[in-house]
């Protein structure tokens, strides 16, 4: 195209040229005819207020019943202000405090060691290898791929029961806790969920589990964006594969990095279902597993009979994570790099 | 490029005309998905016209709406035993029936939508506060019921068919909102065949338990184990140690919130005598983790000799305990200077309710007066092989009949509450009794637990009962 011609839809602008190429720009037009824009804007209504009437407007409510005594049974409340937060705190139950704790504890713990794993198998796999020409991974690399990949494929339920069955006490057939005992090494004797140390972290150890393999394929995918000249110019400089990992795939994969991260937060503060499905007392033993989506759940949906101090603490955590979610984007944000 | 066409033109702005059209009609039922807009439909009181048929004057025509509990009793009685004979009955009623397991996260909605269920089965983990309900007016009161001519002879009220006190358990403000319909208890069972061919005596005392368990130890069978994972099938055996121990006033006390109740010296006995189990090794190792039908399944293999365990235990183990196996019943081995040893836990349980906004609520309530008959008694001893609250009956079923034994007089029978009152005591001090059972507090830690439990719970605003026989 010839530069500085105007076609139906914008401007190209000549920015330069790089080696043997051109380089243009486009400009985007900036103004619409009149009917065009209440067009479009017609066919969005629709979407848009799906979306506002059955995401949205909820959310809104959860703000407007946090402020109300409601039980959550009844077709009428009483407006009770800020009592609910106050509350909150003292906690006789012992779901809210807890909850926060050992909630925080995960939102800590699980990202950085799902995407420790998932990088350090990413880069096994597609980068590790010691092969004679190019870059590939280690030995049975697609082999690898596939298998860790299984748990992702397994519901929720499914992988709560199987491993509620593994973590039980030698008593009942536990197969983690026999296996201990059989070759000599400390064991739960009431099993891993019936132990108040061990209810957490084998808790946590299943969220890893069944999370590693899908961050394996995302950053697999993203790291074979990564040119190989890149990879082979390190190596003809003679970078070990530590190098390579830290100086060049992990700063050109941090965008993967960051993203993963939110969705794993994300995962950390949902998840209550392993909690209730493995746990006994869905929080226990002793309120050593309770976490605040199950708080959440247990005063709306049962025994606590308060949606609205349930609403209540909803409300806090959002803000908590509004907070934390823009601290962490501006703490972790780097120069954008293309390649 | 000329101008577009008017011809163009027009059928855009017939297609703007449309799209904006069909968004309009979302708006109209906007405010439906609030969740605080349910409304409630004008409710009728049900009455009883005395007439020895039909009472309530149940349209034949009206459907009725069940929803039964799936937990230990199961719900062949209600499918194969009490429906049938309502739809007998009321050949053109339509009868809805679900079985949950989770009653509070089915019904729940329907509460809040203005639409449920004409018999509720309110029982299980999942089951929705009763005392909730009532405060809100959500329940129809069974006065009615109670008063009316009893199904088999219409010269005696439903209400004189039944054992005394059993209703006491429904009754919230002075009225009976809730019918508890099996007759509960709860007991240490064991196996009858067992005993028999080791030579073992059930005890008769708690020293006598305690010989009694170093024996069975000897043999190779761990003497006790219990729910671990559900501290709440612990209560009965500390409730009944203290009571046997102490007289009823004790657990009265207890359930009244009275001040340094939990002191009492024969709730520190008990204590003790329940953590001297594990002390001694007495209990299945492992048992503090495992839930309830892992510790019945290694009692129905006899690898455990003594189960607390309620009233439904023979018809949950119904697939899976041998066909030889005796389902005995004791009440816990009293200690010695017991001033009542014969108390038992004992009383209505498996509350079925009727919803204040319920479609068919002459139905619902002829449902329940068909429960309560001779006939629907003896199916529900049957099929979930539990006696009903029904004076007199015939039980053959052995499960049933060895518990129904325990229950000697009125005075003897008690319900403790205090756990099923409050949740804020139940969140902190079922978690300390479980410790104690497993030997992780100490029985003084432990009482210092409840005791502070309780005293926070007097002094909140929560609503507060009277506990009284």
């Amino acid at each position: 195209m010839t530069p500085g011609r105007t076609l139906p839809y914008g401007q190209w602008r000549r920015l330069g040229r790089i080696d043997d190429i051109d380089l243009y720009e486009q400009k985007a037009r900036r103004s619409m005819k009149h009917g065009k824009g209440l067009f479009v804007a017609s066919f969005l209504v629709l979407p848009v207020g799906l979306y506002l009437w059955l995401v949205i407007l909820p959310f809104i409510q959860a703000f407007q019943i946090s402020l109300t005594d409601w039980s959550g049974y009844t077709t009428g409340f009483n407006y009770i202000g800020f009592d609910n937060f106050i509350n909150m705190w003292d906690d006789p139950k012992q779901w809210v405090i807890p909850g926060f704790r050992h909630t925080g504890i995960i939102l800590l713990v699980l990202p950085v060691i799902v995407i420790a794993m998932a990088l350090f198998f990413a880069f096994m796999l597609n980068v590790g290898g010691r092969s004679q020409g190019g870059v590939s991974g280690v030995r049975g690399a697609g082999f690898y791929k596939i298998v860790y990949f299984f748990p992702q494929v397994l519901a929720t339920a499914i992988i709560a029961i199987v491993w509620a069955q593994i973590y039980k006490p030698p008593t009942t057939g536990g197969l983690l806790a026999s296996a201990l005992q059989a070759v000599g090494l400390p064991y739960p004797e009431n099993g891993f969920m019936g132990s108040t140390g061990l209810v957490l972290p084998g808790i946590i150890a299943v969220m890893v589990w069944s999370s590693v393999g899908f961050y394996l394929v995302y950053f697999s995918s993203a790291m074979a964006a990564i040119p190989q000249d890149i990879y082979e110019a390190a190596r003809i400089d003679g970078a070990s594969r530590t190098k390579t990992f830290f100086k060049i795939t992990l700063p050109l994969l941090w965008e993967s990095v960051q993203t993963a991260w939110i969705y794993l937060g994300i995962i950390a503060l949902d998840g209550f279902v392993l909690v209730f499905m493995m746990t006994p007392s869905q929080g226990g033993p002793n309120h050593a597993s309770e976490v605040i989506g199950g708080a959440i759940y247990k005063f709306a949906f049962g025994s606590g009979n308060d949606a609205g101090m349930a609403s209540a603490i909803g409300v806090v955590l959002f803000l908590g994570v509004l907070i934390l979610t823009l601290v962490s984007l501006r703490v972790t944000r780097r120069e954008r790099v293309e390649f | 490029m000329s101008n577009p066409d008017t011809s163009d033109f027009s059928r855009r702005r017939l297609l703007q005309g449309t799209a904006l059209g069909v968004a309009a009609v979302p708006a109209a039922g906007f405010l439906a998905a609030c969740a605080t807009s349910g409304g409630d439909a004008d409710s009728e009181d049900v009455t009883n016209s005395g007439d020895a048929e039909n009472p309530f004057g149940v349209d034949p025509a009206a459907p009725l709406d069940v929803v039964i509990f799936d937990g230990g009793f199961g719900d062949k009685y209600a499918i194969e035993g009490h429906q049938v004979i309502y739809k007998e009955k009321f050949p053109d009623a339509e009868i809805i029936h679900a079985t949950e397991e989770d009653i509070a996260a089915t019904q729940q909605p329907r509460f809040a939508d203005g639409d449920p269920p004409d018999v509720l089965d309110d029982s299980g983990a999942g089951k929705i506060a009763i005392d909730a309900l009532v405060n809100d007016g959500l329940l129809a009161e069974l006065t009615p019921l109670l008063e009316a001519p009893s199904y088999d002879d219409p010269n005696v009220t439903v209400q004189e068919t039944l054992v005394d006190g059993v209703l006491k358990p429904g009754i919230y403000n002075g009225k009976v909102y809730a019918l508890n319909y099996a007759m509960g208890g709860w007991a240490i069972w064991y196996d009858g065949k067992l005993f028999e061919d080791q030579g073992w005596t059930a005890p008769t005392s708690w020293d006598e338990m305690m010989d009694l368990c170093a024996e069975i130890k000897k043999a190779g069978i761990a003497p006790w184990t219990y729910a671990g994972q559900h501290p709440y099938y612990l209560w009965d055996s500390l409730y009944t140690l203290a009571g046997r121990h102490g007289g009823r006033e004790v657990s009265v006390a207890i359930d009244n919130l009275e001040p340094k109740a939990w002191e009492h010296e024969s709730v520190k006995l008990a204590a003790e005598a329940l953590y001297s189990l594990q002390d001694k090794g007495y209990v299945l190792k492992g048992t503090p983790g495992i839930n309830h039908i892992d510790s019945q399944t290694k009692f129905n293999n006899r690898e455990a000799a003594f189960l607390p365990c309620g009233s439904w235990l023979a018809n949950e183990q119904i697939d899976v305990a041998p066909d030889d196996f005796v389902y005995s019943a004791i009440g816990i081995p009293p200690l010695e200077g017991s001033v009542q040893p014969e108390l038992v836990w004992s009383s209505g349980e498996e509350p079925f309710v009727v919803p204040e906004h319920a479609k068919n609520k002459p139905g619902a309530y002829e449902y329940l007066r068909i429960m309560l008959s001779k006939e629907g008694s003896k199916i529900f001893a049957e099929k979930a092989q539990s006696p009903t609250i029904l004076k007199d009956q015939e039980i053959t079923n052995p499960p049933a009949a060895a518990l129904a034994s325990l229950v000697t007089t009125g005075e003897n029978a008690y319900r403790p509450q205090l756990a099923d009152w409050y949740i804020d005591f139940k969140e902190q001090a079922e978690p300390a009794l479980a410790e104690l059972m497993a030997g992780k507090v100490t029985p003084d830690e432990f009482i210092g637990i409840a005791q502070k439990a309780a005293d926070s719970v007097a002094k909140s605003d929560v609503e507060k009962f009277t506990q009284e026989y």
